[in-house]
């Protein structure tokens, strides 16, 4: 039963997933859209929740058995409970009762994400650009036909999106973007019918219990 | 042969300074530069130029702060096209994360215009020229939901108000009544959008991606599936161009700055390539 079941609503639910996009009928889309408005947005929350649970449960447990790195856990937890409390009694802009300013010291949610959240996403995105600059110098060479078209391609590219690109040569950037339109769409074409098979092929299994991986538990 | 050598084995903490220094410098001393205009962002201009007056134009902001400045500049010049033509416009977000950088975006373009308005009619005023529904997880529920009736989807919009009660969602109630949506995104919500949402209730769908993930997006253009198309921060420098040489905006253009920035990175990424390959060869042929 504990496989049984979760494999039964499996199968139900993907066929119910299906049908609204063959049978037009107002009936079966009312149905699809009850389904999606109130039924997904209820589990969906549940899931929030779960997921939350479950995360604190895990950074819980290595603070408590000591594991490598367990200090970085102490940092997610009280960073959770603190934007958490903000959140939840203080609103995103500071329009609850919780205060969230002392003085001239603010610390609404909004506050919060502006000062911290983005710089610390930016900050860490922008060491991409120097890791990249230091990889392509180490690795990226012409060592066959491929690796060179591939480098060619590469700086037709980034000079030919550059305002620069249309100084050296107006036909610079027509040239970069008919790299995109049609060599890259050809390909990119391919993976795409290659990858919507594939999906196809899986959510098939998986609805017909074929594929049971996602049920967990190992062997 | 020593130079070479030398060059061929720079240490890696050099090259992040000479990049830094080369990011960095053009960030400090901006010029704007003038680019062309390519065809997606023509197409993109023209088709939110030819939304009527009786639909909206609906913007999904779904960039974070890693791709904030890269994507930005995009929100904001459409932004400035919207408000400038007076094009309805609704906001919204398929994640959570980018909540707080389109209120950022919308904040600043609403305060250029409120800042130079002299009546009550020159404001742009929220409810009346634009909404900003929230997010509503998951994905999936705006994405199909809107089809059927976008008020049932975010019953109550981003400020806690019923989205019914506001006055300019009085004759919106689908996506019949959307002249376009555009996406800003990091990843594949464009796609998602022609997925589900076009491909069962029609809207025409625009998107503004970053360069790295261009590739995803460009199959789609061709096909017509996106009636426009930004990409990366030249994308939105385009955009940009258009904006202050058609509707005359004179406001500070962050991406055409930024190209300066973005150049010298490109050739310096270069030239460091070109290095690696001479040394790669020269050691070959000893």
């Amino acid at each position: 039963m504990k496989k049984k079941f979760p494999l039964l609503l499996v199968l139900i639910l993907g066929i119910i997933g299906i049908i609204p996009y063959y049978l037009p009928h107002s009936a079966v889309q009312n149905a699809d859209n009850f389904l999606r408005n109130d039924f997904l947005r209820i589990i969906s929350t549940f899931a929030i929740v779960l997921g939350l649970g479950s995360l604190m449960k895990v950074h819980y447990d290595k603070i408590r058995r000591h594991r490598a790195n367990f200090q970085y856990s102490y940092v997610l937890i009280i960073s959770f409970a603190i934007t958490s409390i903000i959140g939840l009694f203080g609103g995103v802009e500071g329009d609850l009762f919780l205060p969230t300013r002392i003085g001239s010291f603010q610390f609404d949610l909004q506050t919060l994400y502006t000062n911290i959240i983005v710089p610390l996403g930016s900050t860490m995105f922008a060491l991409l650009a120097f890791f990249m600059a230091s990889a392509s110098y180490r690795a990226f060479r012409a060592r066959s036909l491929e690796s060179s078209l591939l480098l060619g391609a590469a700086f037709i590219i980034m000079i030919g999106v550059l305002p620069l690109g249309d100084k050296i040569s107006p036909h610079l950037p027509s040239f970069a973007q008919w790299i995109m339109d049609i060599p890259n769409v050809a390909s990119k074409r391919g993976i795409s019918f290659g990858i919507a098979l594939g999906a196809v092929a899986t959510s098939l299994k998986i609805i017909l219990g074929i594929e049971r991986s996602w049920l967990g538990g190992g062997k | 042969m020593k130079l070479l050598d030398y060059l061929t084995k720079l240490d890696r903490r050099v090259i992040y300074l000479i990049l830094a220094i080369v990011v960095i410098l053009p960030l400090v001393f901006p010029s704007t530069q003038k680019v062309r205009v390519m065809t997606p962002v023509q197409r993109l201009f023209n088709t939110v130029e030819m939304i009527p007056d009786e639909k909206i134009l609906i913007i999904d902001f779904d960039y974070d702060p890693q791709t904030q400045p890269e994507l930005e500049p995009m929100a904001i010049a459409l932004l400035r096209h919207a408000f400038k033509r007076r094009i309805k416009m609704a906001a919204l977000s398929l994640y959570v994360q980018p909540l707080g950088l389109a209120k950022l975006a919308m904040d600043q373009v609403i305060e250029e215009f409120n800042s130079e308005a002299t009546t009550t009619a020159d404001s742009i005023i929220y409810g009346k020229d634009y909404v900003f529904l929230g997010w509503q997880p998951p994905p999936i529920i705006p994405l199909l939901g809107m089809g059927i009736s976008i008020s049932d989807v975010y019953k109550t919009d981003y400020y806690g108000y019923k989205t019914d009660s506001l006055p300019m969602m009085k004759n919106v109630k689908n996506f019949n009544d959307v002249g376009l949506l555009i996406s800003i995104s990091g990843a594949s919500a464009p796609l998602w959008w022609i997925t589900y949402s076009q491909t069962k209730y029609g809207v025409a769908v625009g998107a503004g991606v970053t360069a790295v993930s261009a590739s995803d997006f460009y199959a789609y253009f061709q096909t017509g599936q996106f009636s426009g198309l930004m990409i990366g921060m030249k994308g939105g420098a385009e955009y940009e161009e258009l904006i202050e040489t058609e509707l005359k905006i004179q406001q500070r253009r962050k991406a055409s700055e930024a190209l300066g920035s973005l150049t010298a990175a490109h050739i310096t990424i270069i030239i460091f390539i070109i290095i690696g390959n001479v040394g790669y060869f020269v050691r070959r042929r000893k």
